[in-house]
């Protein structure tokens, strides 16, 4: 496997002419560097899944281009695309999308197949990601037989099974129960990193931001301001800045993660400024403050 | 294909309907086909049998069954010397109605010389006929209707005793009764008028030779191969047409059956081929894997058909015998070859649908 770079520069698409045209993606730019897992959030409607399929080539855009490793995918035929996508892309669907009347071996080993493996070979490669990823004793399976954590897994093997460099993810948790999503997640970290793969995860889930090097915010097709994390200064949980519960107070704005946070918060504050001592309240609150997370934007994103 | 074949193989009820509806469909294909060479093969029986390769018949007469030709003794006669004759066998033929077990029965009455010819060519029991009042009955007609050597049986106001049961004179509409010429044609109140006389040129002399040198006023003659394929073309004018609609049916149902199984597994299975498109399968490998399973469902129920065909051609025949089913290899061939065709007609609809899927759908 090369560690390749994808860069995606301007990247429009258009569904539809004239009055009707609806504008999925806007003007987006980002680059995926190797080893990097990035996360893409946004509202449902908001372009996420075109963009994801524009970056692993299953869709054209209508203007601005995809670039990987200085190849423009974009500017290649549908006829050129299938073996790229084949030997450069890995990929996770929310459905799982395996093979119902193949064995899991055979559903991972078929992909090897279709990218110019000999039969034995393949099936000995997809045995040994499979029994990797916790599946030995499965081999034989039809999907139907596995729960959704394994089938899961059995995808994530298929989509590693030619050694690409990028896995293209999407909602790959949206099925699966949150012990296990934590779980696919971190294997999918591991991977990444141990790897050296770059992983583009596409979800509405929240509780996977924690293995992302890069969450991305995406809404009208357009990336906006990275969520903006902070902490709320009462209980000290991690709060989406634009979604908090907040208040200015001498014209600085804190953010909690409920009313009741806010209420305490100003409670103290009151019985603080009956003692004196709101200048030290607001030092607290505002020392806490000190590690948020900045704003960004084309894709340049914040931890 | 592995996958093809594990995705028709993995529901099976689906495969089972899609090999039965091949099956039935190439089943009724060589039966019917079979039905129409079994007509073919009895219509031209009586003259392949008969002696001679030069068949003599009145002025006009085109077809030898089912036509009423009257010679007189004179032209058997003149056939007789003229040059290039070594045989000249006459007989008299008529259609008779035989009223059996108050059931109507159609039967070709022929009066022959016994030693000359034109009479069974294949006796299955008894002899044939030494006196007036002997006939000799085809052997289908006889089960059918119990008669034995010895049974009575009327013909035409005529009393006859059966003296022997012919094989292989059965007609799809009835069957031939061997009766000695003289009784025949007193029967009909015609002595000394033949239906046909069978010529057999002389060593070095061609067909098409007698045919030119035998001139008499009224009369002609033609080869006999002539006479077979024009008694075929008369029943292809009649049945050619309805068999073949029925032929055509069955293949369209053939085709409709495997096509509708193929394109609903395909449709099932949307995401999965979506899922393989994204992946990097190009068009040309799912198409490939479509047409596979519709020709996995059009060989396996081509042969069950081809299978089945010959069971049922046994049982009718066992059942009805008067049935003619000749299931030729040519046929065989051709219902494979159509069962072929079939498959790759089948694999259309779902080829386009695999065709028009967008690879980026599978994530919608």
């Amino acid at each position: 496997m090369n560690a390749l770079t994808l860069d995606v520069r301007n990247v429009t698409k258009r569904y539809g002419d004239g009055e009707t045209a609806v504008t999925a993606v806007r003007d987006v730019s980002l680059a995926i560097q190797p080893s990097e897992i990035v996360l893409i959030m946004g509202p449902s409607g908001s372009g996420k899944t075109t963009l994801l399929s524009m970056m692993g080539a299953l869709l054209h855009p209508t203007a601005g281009t995809i670039r990987l490793d200085g190849t423009a995918l974009s500017d290649l035929s549908e006829r050129q695309l299938p073996p790229i996508r084949l030997r450069q892309f890995g990929f996770i669907f929310q459905d799982f999308n395996l093979l119902s009347a193949l064995s899991i071996l055979e559903n991972v080993a078929l992909v090897a197949e279709l990218a110019g493996s000999k039969r034995k070979a393949a099936r000995e490669k997809a045995t040994a990601i499979l029994t990797e990823l916790g599946l030995g004793a499965r081999l034989d399976f039809l999907p139907e037989k596995l729960s959704g954590g394994e089938k899961q897994r059995v995808a994530i093997a298929r989509a590693l099974i030619n050694d690409p460099a990028l896995i293209l993810a999407d909602e790959p948790t949206a099925n699966l129960d949150s012990k296990i999503g934590h779980e696919i997640m971190r294997l999918l970290r591991r991977i990444a990193k141990e790897q050296g793969r770059s992983v583009v995860i596409v979800s509405h889930d929240q509780r996977i931001r924690d293995i992302a090097d890069r969450v991305l915010w995406l809404e009208d097709g357009r990336f906006k301001d990275v969520i903006t994390m902070t902490t709320d200064p009462v209980c000290g949980m991690t709060v989406e800045r634009d979604r908090a519960v907040s208040v200015e107070r001498d014209g600085e704005a804190f953010y909690f993660c409920s009313k009741g946070c806010r209420e305490e918060f100003l409670g103290r504050l009151r019985s603080e400024d009956m003692g004196g001592c709101r200048s030290a309240v607001l030092q607290r609150a505002g020392s806490v403050f000190a590690h948020l997370a900045s704003g960004a934007r084309d894709g340049h994103a914040s931890d | 294909m592995l996958l093809a074949r594990r995705n028709l193989t993995h529901d099976r009820v689906r495969l089972v309907l899609s090999i039965t509806g091949v099956a039935l469909s190439v089943m009724l294909i060589l039966l019917l086909s079979g039905y129409l060479a079994g007509i073919y093969r009895q219509s031209a029986t009586y003259l392949e049998n008969a002696p001679g390769s030069v068949v003599v018949a009145q002025q006009g007469v085109r077809t030898f069954a089912g036509s009423s030709s009257f010679l007189s003794s004179d032209v058997l006669d003149s056939v007789r010397t003229t040059p290039g004759v070594a045989q000249a066998v006459p007989i008299v033929m008529q259609a008779a109605v035989l009223e059996l077990h108050d059931r109507k029965e159609i039967a070709s009455l022929v009066g022959y010389d016994a030693a000359q010819g034109g009479g069974p060519w294949k006796l299955a029991e008894g002899r044939t006929p030494e006196a007036d009042h002997e006939v000799v009955v085809d052997q289908v007609l006889a089960d059918q209707h119990g008669i034995s050597i010895g049974s009575a049986l009327t013909i035409l106001d005529q009393q006859f005793t059966v003296v022997g049961l012919s094989a292989d004179t059965s007609l799809w509409i009835g069957s031939y009764v061997f009766a000695g010429a003289e009784a025949v044609q007193t029967m009909l109140r015609a002595p000394g008028v033949w239906s046909a006389i069978f010529v057999t040129p002389s060593a070095g002399v061609s067909d098409a030779d007698i045919v030119r040198a035998i001139a008499i006023p009224g009369i002609e003659a033609f080869p006999k191969t002539d006479k077979i394929e024009a008694d075929r073309r008369g029943i292809a004018r009649i049945y050619d047409a309805p068999l073949g609609l029925m032929v055509g049916i069955a293949f369209v149902v053939g085709v409709l059956v495997v096509g509708l199984v193929i394109y609903t597994a395909t449709v099932e299975r949307r995401r999965e081929y979506g899922a393989l498109k994204a992946i990097g399968m190009k068009n040309r490998t799912l198409y490939r894997l479509v047409t596979r399973q519709a020709l996995i469902a059009a060989v396996a129920g081509g042969l069950l058909g081809v299978a089945l065909a010959f069971g049922l051609a046994a049982l009718l025949i066992a059942l009805r015998p008067q049935f003619p089913i000749v299931i030729e290899p040519g046929a065989i061939a051709t219902a494979l070859a159509a069962s072929l065709v079939m498959a790759v007609l089948a694999a259309l609809a779902p080829a386009r649908a695999i065709a028009g899927l967008a690879p980026a759908e599978v994530f919608r």
